[in-house]
């Protein structure tokens, strides 16, 4: 119990304040219990580290004495003004509010196709949440969207005997549905682009695949460009291209040359007619 | 056979002396592979004598029965049997109908159309 924070505590005593409130048409029974409710939050306060937290449970004791007592309950409705204040005179923060409205598009401005991603599933309702998470990241990666668009389901049946032997034509049949959803980036920086591709990766929603297409421009001279870039890639490509090559094992033919392979002596010796080996 | 198996337990899933053995298979067939290749590369190509080739041809033949991947056959995982397996789960029928009837396969339904 040491470990409850003042504001919890705070929490916990609105609550009974609202109850309190609430419960004022009741009858006096339902009353006492109420009251027991609005006490509670007040044993913690025996702990010497808990001292700061009665400053905050002041309002709590009001509505017990109010209970007695009518002339106090001033500061219960200023508390209760408060919450319903909350509730019907504030906005909530634009963000959160954006939420319960369509997303946020971008619009395109040359149309050029840089990303496709797709999205798929077996349940429509992940598909579409993380779809329109997808594109509310891409509206604040400043990056145009469009989608998503609903691509064909892929079916997937099997069907199964019930039993092997005497019931074997009674059958039963599962099936598979992948839903998927295509969302198309266009003209977009490809640095943007791959910061979101990273960001729905961290993100990523359980159950639901994703595979990204990208799509790069290049100015016209793209030969110059790549054998710019050659030496760059070669050096990246060394380690994998060292892994092909001649088996290293014991059991490998290939380090020796081919006749030593393939039978050794007996091929030298033996020299019938088409034993002319012309370049192994 | 036996010089090809390991001696510790290497797969985990259902264990089955038909299921070691085909995993034995497998891992063989894996090994050997590139020997195998380039054996029937040499027995293809027209270009080298015919005396090579043939030679090459018989050390096919007498390369392992374990050597060849025509000896594998895949098996279910969850029962160990070696018919109607289905790739995509790798399980055979009546393990497949237990576990979708038991919600353990993401996605699959029992279905009427």
């Amino acid at each position: 119990m040491s470990f409850i924070s003042p504001y919890s505590c705070l929490l916990r005593a609105t609550r009974s304040l609202q109850l309190a409130t609430a419960s004022r048409t009741l009858s006096s029974s339902s009353r006492f219990r109420i009251v027991a409710d609005a006490k509670f939050p007040v044993v913690p306060s025996s702990n010497d580290k808990l001292q700061p937290l009665t400053q905050s449970q002041r309002p709590v004791e009001s509505p017990v004495k109010a209970d007695g007592n009518s002339s106090v309950e001033t500061p219960v409705k200023e508390w209760a003004n408060r919450l319903t204040d909350i509730n019907f005179n504030t906005r909530l923060p634009r963000s959160v509010q954006a939420l319960y409205l369509r997303p946020l598009r971008r619009k395109a401005e040359y149309g050029l196709p840089v990303c496709d991603l797709q999205l798929r599933s077996y349940s429509v309702r992940n598909l579409e949440f993380f779809a329109d998470f997808a594109i509310r990241a891409a509206y604040y990666l400043k990056l145009p969207v469009s989608g998503p668009v609903p691509l064909p389901k892929i079916t997937e049946r099997w069907t199964f005997i019930r039993s092997n032997f005497v019931h074997k034509k009674s059958k039963e049949n599962f099936e598979r549905i992948t839903t998927r959803r295509l969302i198309q980036i266009k003209d977009g920086n490809p640095q943007a682009v791959q910061a979101w591709l990273a960001f729905l990766r961290k993100h990523a929603f359980y159950g639901i695949g994703m595979k990204a297409n990208v799509w790069e421009y290049e100015s016209l001279d793209v030969g110059k460009n790549m054998d710019d870039t050659l030496p760059a890639v070669e050096k990246n490509l060394e380690p994998h291209l060292s892994r092909f090559g001649r088996q290293q094992t014991e059991t490998s033919p290939t380090q020796k040359p081919l006749s030593d392979f393939l039978g050794n002596e007996r091929l030298s010796l033996k020299k019938g007619p088409l034993v002319k080996v012309r370049s192994v | 056979m036996s010089q090809f198996r390991s001696k510790k337990l290497d797969i985990g899933g259902f264990i089955n002396a038909r299921v070691i053995r085909d995993h034995t298979k497998r891992k063989v067939f894996e090994q050997y592979e590139p020997d195998r290749q380039a054996l029937r590369y040499i027995i293809r190509n027209t270009s080298l004598p015919q005396r090579v080739r043939a030679q090459a041809q018989l050390q096919l033949s007498t390369m392992h029965a374990y050597t060849r991947p025509t000896q594998i056959k895949n098996r279910c995982v969850a029962g160990g049997i070696a018919r109607s397996v289905f790739r995509n789960f790798r399980l055979a029928r009546y393990q497949f109908r237990m576990q979708a009837l038991a919600g353990e396969l993401p996605g699959v339904r029992k279905a009427s159309w």
